[in-house]
């Protein structure tokens, strides 16, 4: 099912998606506010953007300084070329320690390569600790968004799941209530694992440790109570220097949630005494990338979903119809590059109003990458892989760059000037028989303060 | 286990010579400068406004006083882990190699950070203050001591005070730990301390 049928499903329950859409946008806000408090912060993101690009260029050094860097401190590396060696190394370990529980906390990378699947088809129990994670577990579904994982989920849906898999009462969605009973419930996990995997942020080349950023002190509570930790990250997590963080830490929070940096920043360098700690380093996929000039800087992405928040057509159509582990204009540019076929319809899911390469803290150009991509469709796709319609619209806006696309200086600017049809056009399942969203909606702050009083 | 081994080795070679396959040619690695950066603040008062900001409370007070003023904040802690000879309140004796698992119950625990940063309000603390890696996260509520002398301007700053240490395992903690995985609801206290407390000697 191509993106455009998804978006439909996603549409049937307006109210939902007129909530979906302005809470993200509202996150986009907080990135603005919190953006422009920072002093030299477009400087901030050019060296957010050169230090990536300095790190794709040698890759291969920084990996093998890296590996020495962490060996010497005593932890274990493993590379894998794909998702089946990635799983099969992850294995390997629990075999080796006879490992049942496991708790595991964000991370993209494992969600790519199938890892839950993989591990609970052997008889591991495999919980998923960031509370938006666990929500989608528990309901059986993909993360819809890259840091708000169930952001697709209302209040009342999460009560229901929880009275069915935590047996909690009825409360009509309170969130504090919510939240305390999966603290209970996740905390008897944490207590009785005997493997914690984690993804990572960063991983410093001169130091050879990782850094994982979370609010919830989910990671720290697996990894410093269970025996093993594994960190799984892609080849693109390497930064030069340690000192690099201040560049990056300074960018991804802000980026993310418009909070000034997440509640914990853990470096974990070497394993505590007794235990033992394994870092995965996995390609699948991301070599291929790096040879293909045009959308190499996609590499670059520090996963903050600033480009989701600020989508207009993921806003409306939701983390799930674009049906890859990163959605958004990121897995955009991402996915055709794993399967052309497959995710051909993802890059046309944008209006190519640039607002995700305006706020994206590495400067990734997505709306450029997006385009290119839709010329390599086009030219190796037969119909009807690519649907007309979808190609119709893309044709309009292609035809006049200047006037739509590429003017965009930002999402409102755009959304402002773009030309109704384009965004919400009959052919176009985003916005079926609906008005433009608000540009700036006053009530949404409003309701939203009132609504956190309210609980 | 040689089956995988053999795989594991064939992985890095092959990532390897993919990467000097593709990557393009040697891009410089910026140099930094640090100046773009600079503010004429009162790191002082932006440290604490940040710490507001992210969740924590803040207090300014005499080290002689640490015990009197705690007793104040948690008139029901009972059981306290404190890593700090600032405070003798710690009632659960411990080393370093106490199993963390014993901290389950732990209704507050006392360490000093080293430095604290005032664009985000974040305090380093790393084990040599905490003794046992998970004592700051399972907590309930959490209190850090930090020196007002010890805070910097903001994050790149913060990375050259501690680039001398004896790497092993630290954190930059900024608030207690919080979600707003449902409906963007902000709720504190999420796996991690319900409450930070920063007493600022
Ligand atoms: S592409 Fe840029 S904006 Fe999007 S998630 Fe990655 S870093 Fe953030």
């Amino acid at each position: 099912m191509n993106h455009a049928k998804k978006a439909e499903i996603f549409n049937k329950d307006e109210a939902k998606v007129n909530w979906h859409d302005k809470a993200l946008w509202y996150v986009r806000e907080k990135r603005d506010n919190s953006a422009h408090k920072v002093q030299g912060w477009e400087y901030l993101r050019e060296l957010g953007s050169a230090i990536k690009a300095n790190v794709l260029s040698n890759l291969d050094e920084y990996l093998i300084q890296f590996e020495t860097n962490a060996q010497k401190n005593g932890i274990k590396v493993h590379w894998a070329s794909n998702a089946e060696e990635h799983n099969n190394i992850i294995n390997s370990i629990l075999e080796k320690h006879n490992a049942k529980k496991v708790v595991k906390s964000k991370s993209m990378l494992t969600e790519e390569c199938h890892l839950n699947p993989f591990l609970e088809k052997k008889g591991i129990e495999v919980i998923d600790t960031d509370l938006g994670e666990r929500i989608v577990q528990l309901a059986k579904e993909p993360p819809s968004h890259i840091v708000l994982p169930a952001i697709h989920k209302k209040k009342e849906e999460v009560d229901v799941l929880f009275q069915e898999h935590l047996g909690t009462k009825p409360s009509q969605g309170n969130p504090e209530y919510l939240v305390s009973e999966a603290r209970k419930h996740l905390r008897n996990k944490f207590l009785n694992a005997d493997v914690a995997i984690t993804g990572v942020n960063f991983a410093p080349a001169d130091t050879g440790g990782v850094v994982v950023c979370t609010n919830e002190g989910n990671a720290d509570m697996g990894v410093h109570l269970a025996k093993v930790h594994i960190a799984c990250m892609g080849i693109e997590k390497i930064i030069p220097k340690e000192k690099h963080l201040g560049v990056f830490l300074r960018l991804l929070a802000r980026s993310a949630t418009g909070q000034p940096i997440t509640t914990y920043s853990s470096h974990f360098n070497k394993p505590d005494e007794g235990k033992e700690m394994h870092i995965v380093i996995v390609d699948n996929g991301r070599t291929e990338q790096l040879g293909r000039e045009d959308f190499r800087a996609s590499l670059h992405c520090i996963r903050c979903g600033a480009c989701m928040n600020t989508c207009p057509i993921y806003r409306r159509s939701g983390g799930h119809s674009y049906d890859y582990a990163i959605p958004g204009p990121i897995g955009s540019i991402l996915s055709p590059g794993k399967d052309l076929k497959k995710h051909s319809s993802l890059p046309f899911a944008s209006t190519l109003c640039g607002s995700c390469s305006n706020v994206c803290p590495v400067k990734i150009n997505i709306h450029e990458q997006l385009y290119k991509w839709r010329q390599v469709i086009v030219k190796e796709q037969k119909q009807p892989i690519v649907k007309k319609s979808v190609l119709k619209i893309a044709g309009v806006v292609l035809s006049k760059p200047k006037l739509y696309g590429f003017a965009g200086k930002s999402a409102r600017f755009v959304l402002k000037h773009a030309p109704r049809f384009m965004i919400y056009n009959k052919l176009n399942a985003w916005g079926k028989a609906r008005d433009l969203p608000e540009v700036k909606n006053e009530n949404f702050d409003e309701w939203y303060k009132k609504r956190n009083k309210n609980g | 286990m040689n089956g995988t081994k053999k795989e594991i080795k064939m992985g890095r070679e092959a990532i390897l010579q993919s990467i000097k396959k593709n990557k393009p040619e040697a891009l410089p690695m910026p140099i930094i400068d640090e100046s773009a950066f600079y503010e004429d603040i009162d790191l002082l008062n932006a440290f604490k406004s940040n710490i507001a900001l992210v969740g924590g409370t803040i207090k300014e007070i005499d080290v002689a006083q640490i015990d009197n003023e705690l007793k104040t904040i948690y008139p029901k802690a009972n059981h306290i882990v404190s890593a700090t000879s600032k405070s003798t309140l710690g009632t659960i004796p411990f080393s370093k190699e106490t199993d963390p698992h014993l901290f389950k119950d732990i209704d507050l625990a006392i360490v000093e950070g080293e430095i604290g940063v005032s664009e985000n309000g974040a305090v380093w603390v790393s084990n040599t203050n905490s003794l046992v890696r998970a004592l700051p996260f399972i907590t309930n509520d959490l209190v850090i001591i930090l020196n007002k002398s010890k805070i910097c301007i903001h994050m790149l700053h913060a990375y050259d005070l501690i680039k001398d240490r004896d790497r092993d395992f630290g954190v930059f903690i900024s608030g207690p730990s919080k979600t707003a995985d449902i409906e963007q609801c902000l709720v504190v206290g999420a796996h991690g301390a319900m409450s930070l407390t920063v007493l600022l000697i």
